[in-house]
């Protein structure tokens, strides 16, 4: 009874970081479903908006406009990913890899050095809701409205005109083209805002965490494919309302199971190990049932 | 006289120059054609008949050589711009069509060819209304399904609609490339109706590559037979009345494209 007990008292404390890390899914999903462009620069993004953040909050800069600036410098995080894919035709995922590491060393230069304390500062928080923004249910209110907005404003967006020939550069690079799209334009602003979302979920984080971290991004990526992925199996993909809920529910569900399971004694050396182990599942499902067809297509070569 | 709806003045386009692997996909192309003309490229293997086609979408951008299209020169416009006044059927299905997409939504991306998409709201009733009836046209049932997606369409059912988004929005020049090699003999004599039943409404401009002779004698007001990226032959409408396919090979001399015209 002890553990449910204790899982029971983590459940706020987790919501409000799982629509913090909404923010990392839904820029993981854009890139990787809608774009058909499979993007790791979250990894870096988030952490530069919490560094970017960070820093001009001790700065004594409004929070708010923090925030905003983190959102810019994520936006051309993920801008030069897709450019660098582009211009050089460097694989996506490469691009991603090398902008991510130069992003390490640049979050370091931002801060200066590896941890800022924010406890003492004012955060988007404590200006909204004064003394009680430390109440998981008032984080959530607040993170949750945010999110809100953001996924009705992507699912306009994508049923928008722009929107929509920005999903068609996914679906046919060559059509979208044929159809007097812009396929180069459409990705660098697409990869861009995703990363922008990246960033726009970090910043959030330094402030409910009360710290900036350079290292905060760690596995961030890999947590967020995770929770894309659970939330696609409760959602599906068929329409764009689905496709666009699916990143914010998954986050949900994901981080109460990682929760559940680092309760019931699960090692926190081993979370990585086995968010990793799910995902290669979840990915491998498919063509794990396809196998054994082809084992029987052997069989039949020997005879 | 009337300006050529498209003109192509020593299009010429080398592969790996300098190199040991030279090819001339193009080698001072000239062709011109009039408003409403439904000109037939043949041409074996490696003519450069694709090469002509990609060009002229501007897929391909010219060594040499000058492009325009009504009077405009083109040349130096990227593929996405000159969008504005071409449409294209890819012979591939799967290419001319967003499978993922719906068929309502492909239709949007068809009627905004070309011109500035904003961010109001994409398929209204009053589009999906006008949707309904331009694909009513095809007999194929299409105009209940705006909702599904393309990828579950059939491959016949998806050149169909290819056609449709092509012609809707009344492009100055209609490229077709091959568009119904890969559909079995029924479904691509259903496209093919529906092509030149498209073509001579609406007078379009339309260059159309294809393997079949039958094809290249049945349809169309012109035919143009490339080899080694030139025109080899050009035959207008008064010569192709009446012309067989043993005539067509014949005019073709060169010896080892005879046969491989034969083969097709």
């Amino acid at each position: 009874m002890d553990v449910f007990s204790s899982f029971y008292g983590l459940i706020p404390v987790t919501i409000a970081q799982s629509l913090i890390v909404s923010f990392v899914v839904l820029g993981v999903m854009l890139p990787f479903r809608i774009l058909n462009f499979p993007d790791l620069t979250s990894e870096g993004a988030f952490p530069l908006g919490g560094c970017v953040c960070g820093t001009l909050i001790t700065a004594g800069i409004n929070p708010f406009l923090a925030c905003a600036v983190a959102l810019v410098c994520g936006f051309a995080a993920g801008c030069t990913t897709a450019f660098i894919h582009l211009r050089f035709k460097i694989n996506t995922l490469l691009a991603g890899i090398l902008v991510m590491t130069m992003l390490y060393s640049i979050n370091l230069r931002i801060m200066g050095r590896t941890n800022i304390p924010l406890f003492t500062y004012d955060a988007v928080f404590t200006i909204l809701a004064g003394a009680s923004a430390n109440f998981p249910s008032v984080k959530i209110l607040i993170v949750g409205l945010l999110i809100a907005l953001v996924v009705a404003g992507m699912l306009y967006f994508f049923m928008s005109e722009k929107g929509t020939s920005m999903r068609a550069v996914g679906a046919s690079p060559d059509m979208a083209e044929a159809q007097g799209i812009n396929v180069g334009t459409a990705t660098i602003i697409g990869v861009g805002a995703a990363s922008a979302l990246s960033a726009t979920g970090g910043s959030i984080m330094v402030q409910t965490q009360g710290f900036a971290d350079v290292n905060m991004g760690f596995g961030i990526l890999i947590n967020g494919l995770a929770a894309l992925i659970i939330g696609e199996a409760i959602t599906g993909r068929q329409t764009i309302l689905r496709q666009v809920l699916a990143p914010v529910v998954g986050s949900l569900v994901y981080y109460q199971l990682i929760s559940f399971c680092l309760t019931l004694g699960l090692a926190p050396a081993d979370l990585k190990f086995a968010t990793g182990a799910f995902v290669l599942l979840m990915l491998a499902l498919p063509n794990l049932r396809k196998s054994g067809g082809g084992v029987q297509i052997r069989e039949k070569v020997r005879e | 006289m009337t300006t050529d709806m498209l003109a192509v003045t020593g299009g010429t386009k080398i592969f790996y120059r300098g190199t040991q692997d030279e090819r001339r996909a193009l080698d001072g192309l000239d062709i011109a054609l009039k408003p409403a003309d439904f000109c037939i490229v043949i041409g074996s293997n490696g003519a450069g008949k694709s090469s002509f086609l990609n060009a002229v979408s501007g897929k391909l951008p010219l060594d040499s050589g000058r492009i325009s299209i009504d009077g405009q020169d083109v040349t130096k416009l990227n593929a996405h711009r000159r969008a504005q006044f071409i449409a294209r059927v890819f012979q591939d299905p799967m290419i001319g069509t967003a499978p993922t997409m719906t068929i309502g939504e492909n239709m949007l991306l068809a009627e905004l060819r070309g011109k500035r998409r904003g961010f109001s709201y994409g398929l209204t009733a009053a589009r999906r209304a006008r949707y309904s009836d331009q694909l009513a046209e095809l007999n194929l049932g299409l105009e209940k399904r705006l909702d599904m997606a393309v990828g579950l369409l059939s491959g016949g059912q998806r050149q169909s609609l290819s056609l449709v988004m092509a012609v809707s929005t009344q492009p100055k020049l209609m490229l077709l490339d091959e568009h119904t090699a890969a559909l079995d003999p029924r479904t691509a004599k259903l496209v093919m109706d529906t092509t030149v039943r498209a073509v001579e409404e609406l007078q379009l401009t339309t260059l159309m590559v294809t393997h079949n002779m039958e094809h290249a004698i049945k349809y169309g007001n012109k035919i143009v037979m490339m080899d080694a990226g030139k025109v080899l032959v050009e035959i207008g409408q008064e010569e192709k009345r009446g012309i067989t396919v043993s005539d067509l090979i014949d005019r073709f001399h060169t010896k080892s494209d005879a046969i491989a015209l034969q083969g097709s």
